[in-house]
């Protein structure tokens, strides 16, 4: 695993519109060699702070990345991590893979991971 | 054109986004603010899709959800993507060496930008971005401000009998729905069902005098036909028999009404003539044979024959039928006390009936279900999402300012205090009052068809059932099967309308809701209204719960009783467990209740409803309670 890097965009709230550009290279996220692990929450010293969303927990969620898959992973948040489907938000339990371009909402801030 | 300037497009956008307590500008905000311009090009193209700007406001504030009471920053600052529009906007003026940046711009830029909560949520009702815009550039100007739909002639056919109403909304939507027509002709006003729907048979007429198929129209309240609409999506258009009334076209919804249509293909019989079932009736000659030989195998195949086991909370699945638990009188969040009783899932009713009135009451986690306009009232119902859909424990809350707090369809209410202004205890009561019992409504028993038995009074039982659980069965059921949304076509060929309630639910709910109905349509507009009547066809109806012969001495009433014992027939066919006929009894409990507080059947069938939950409640008691081989399909969660 070399060179890992993701783009957030913020895709609702005060901040919709923005993109925040992570990477391993600039010291976001942690890494075991095996998965590289990037926190969203509330609170500062996560790798994306959502501090404009008070349905935000303050260590919210996790994206990883292992075996060339996005992961997804709710940190037994308040107000829950979700997933878009049809009509309905699921809610998400556990981790779960993800896609990039797929919408999932954290607190009430929809989020979407996109290629650098 | 319309003169609407950006100052008014942004102060609309303000005021929404302090609607929704979110204290940002951003392209949801803005595009609502295109959305509420009466007459103006954004509505006016959408309305092409049939879809109103209420529809999606209300679809865009669900996504964006609302923020906090508390504010965390000072002003109102532009989100990132608010910028980025506002400056495609600017350019296209500037383009067209424009001072002002139009109504226009703000719209071909937000689409273009194309990545919005708003664009998402077109996206989602399958409208696409790419057409809106398409439409947006080529929109002659002029046209914009001057809409006026063309004028529909609307006639009478010979059948349509003039002491039925017809309302200057239903011509209005009529007219709208046949723009490109020469005139519409009313044949006549379907009896229709117990809601505020209507339905009318119409022809439309072409330009050249040349008639098209009659069709079943349904004009109702906005919320309902969209709903409908999205019902008939998701889970009947795939599963009808081949030849059926089907929803046709997107609905029809008129922007400056509160009213929609839709419409339904329609197969008239051989005369051009078309009947609901509770005409039909009287021309079928065996109506207990084409329920169980004809109606039953047509659309079962696809609903009831598919059923699957299921355990239900009688709640769950019957709760809606019932009044609404509560009806509050709406007071700030502010002012409620410290120690106000609230109410959250899951809802604990036994603490619900020891409220007095005037008591404060705190709704938590309950979803909007309806917003009464009109009336300043909202109505909410336990759970979000597809659990809301159920519709159970309904709270009324009216006296809300609706112009000062935005309330939107789906929006999960977090904290909304009220006092209590009326408890389901009473309305139950009050709806037996009036019915002038015979008897003391707070007996624990009542009398019955037989002197010597006396049956359980279903106000003092009906809250314990509701938690009981019941082994049944689920399949698709059509949610609201009464003989005026059955009609009869063709060849007798049935076909079912109405689908506002259809979903995946109690396979048997659909069959005593239809023998509530043969009673109150059929069987006792003959009779007389006295509580002696009604529980003389309570007899009857307590030998066929006997599964034993109605006796020739009976007359005609043996003969029109013979639907009730086809749908039992039906009914036996679809039990969970052979012989167990418990989840039945309750089903039919629970849809006597609803119907005995009707006013429009009349007075003896209400009583003969009240009676049939009592009986249908008895034979419950009657049934072994759950033991350890587990015969019987109820079980109590209480201890007794």
């Amino acid at each position: 695993m070399k060179d890992m890097r993701i783009s957030l965009a913020i895709m609702s709230g005060l901040q919709d519109g923005s993109m925040i550009e992570l990477s391993e290279e600039g010291d976001n996220g942690t890494t075991n060699g095996q998965k590289w692990t990037l926190s969203i929450g509330r609170r500062e010293e996560n790798d994306v702070c959502l501090r404009h969303d008070t349905y935000v927990s303050r260590y919210h969620a996790l994206i990883h990345y292992q075996d060339n898959t996005w992961w997804l992973e709710d940190c037994n948040s308040k107000n829950g991590t979700f997933i878009e489907d049809n009509d309905d938000d699921a809610r998400v339990s556990g981790t779960i893979p993800i896609e990039t371009g797929q919408f999932f909402r954290v607190g009430r801030t929809w989020l979407r991971l996109q290629d650098f | 054109m319309s003169k609407i300037s950006l100052g008014d497009i942004l102060i609309n956008a303000r005021q929404e986004s302090i609607r929704m307590r979110h204290y940002y500008l951003g392209v949801e905000h803005l595009f609502i603010s295109l959305l509420e311009i009466q007459g103006g090009l954004t509505t006016a193209i959408l309305e092409e899709y049939g879809i109103t700007a209420r529809y999606i406001v209300d679809a865009i504030r669900r996504v964006a959800g609302k923020g906090n009471r508390q504010r965390l920053w000072a002003g109102m600052p532009n989100t990132p993507r608010a910028d980025v529009v506002m400056s495609i906007a600017n350019d296209l003026a500037l383009e067209d060496r424009r001072t002002e940046i139009s109504e226009r711009d703000v719209l071909i830029a937000i689409l273009d930008e194309s990545d919005s909560i708003p664009i998402r949520v077109l996206k989602r009702l399958r409208i696409s971005p790419q057409a809106l815009l398409e439409k947006a550039k080529n929109a002659p100007s002029e046209q914009i401000a001057s809409l006026n739909p063309p004028y529909t002639r609307i006639e009478f056919g010979e059948q349509f009998d003039s002491a039925q109403s017809i309302t200057d909304e239903h011509v209005f939507v009529l007219r709208r729905m046949f723009f490109s027509h020469a005139a519409v002709r009313v044949e006549r006003r379907l009896p229709g069902g117990y809601s505020s729907a209507v339905l009318f048979v119409v022809t439309p007429i072409n330009a050249d005098n040349t008639t098209d198929s009659p069709i079943v129209i349904k004009i109702d309240r906005t919320d309902n036909i969209l709903e409908e609409a999205a019902r008939y999506e998701s889970h009947v258009k795939s599963s009808l028999p081949p030849l059926t009334a089907r929803i046709e076209d997107k609905p029809i919804v008129v922007e400056t009404s509160d009213f929609a249509a839709l419409r339904y293909t329609f197969v008239t019989d051989a005369n051009g003539y078309s009947r609901d079932l509770r005409e039909a009736a009287q021309y079928l000659p065996d109506l207990a044979t084409w329920l169980k030989n004809i109606l039953f195998p047509y659309f079962g195949k696809t609903w009831w024959m598919q059923r699957s086991p299921y355990r239900f909370q009688v709640w769950m699945e019957y709760d809606w039928l019932l009044p609404p638990l509560l009806i509050l009188e709406h007071i700030a969040e502010n002012d409620a006390p410290e120690e106000a009783f609230t109410i959250s899932d899951p809802v604990k009713r036994a603490r619900l009936q020891k409220l007095d009135y005037g008591a404060v009451v705190i709704v938590d986690g309950f979803s909007v279900n309806r917003v009464y306009r009109d009336q300043n009232m909202i109505q909410l119902t336990l759970g979000k999402g597809a659990e809301a859909s159920k519709k159970a424990y309904k709270i009324q809350v009216k006296g809300i300012n609706l112009s000062e707090y935005a309330f939107f369809r789906g929006e999960v209410v977090e904290r909304l205090a009220g006092r209590v202004y009326e408890t389901r205890t009473a309305l139950m009561l009050q709806a037996l009052n009036a019915l002038e019992p015979d008897f003391d409504p707070a007996d624990d028993l009542i009398p019955g068809s037989d002197k010597s038995v006396r049956l359980p009074n279903p106000l003092m039982v009906y809250d314990n059932a509701l938690d009981e659980f019941y082994n049944g069965s689920i399949s698709k059921i059509h949610g609201d099967l009464h003989l005026g949304n059955i009609l009869v076509g063709v060849d007798q060929n049935p076909f079912l309308i109405d689908f506002a309630q259809t979903r995946n639910g109690h396979t048997l709910s659909d069959w005593a809701m239809l023998e509530v109905s043969l009673l109150n349509d059929l069987v006792m507009p003959s009779q007389g209204d006295t509580w002696g009547t009604a529980r003389a066809i309570l007899g009857y109806i307590s030998l066929i719960n006997r599964g034993k012969e109605i006796p020739s001495t009976a007359g005609e009433i043996r003969q029109m009783l013979a639907p009730i014992q086809a749908v039992r027939s039906i009914v036996n066919q679809c039990l969970a467990k052979t012989e167990t006929r418990a989840e039945y009894f309750i089903a039919l409990s629970m849809c006597a209740l609803r119907a005995y507080e009707w006013d429009t059947i009349s007075l003896g069938a209400r009583r003969l409803m009240f009676c049939l939950a009592a009986l249908s409640f008895y034979e419950l008691q009657q049934m072994p309670r759950s033991s350890e081989s587990g015969a019987d399909s109820r079980t109590s969660i209480w201890n007794e």
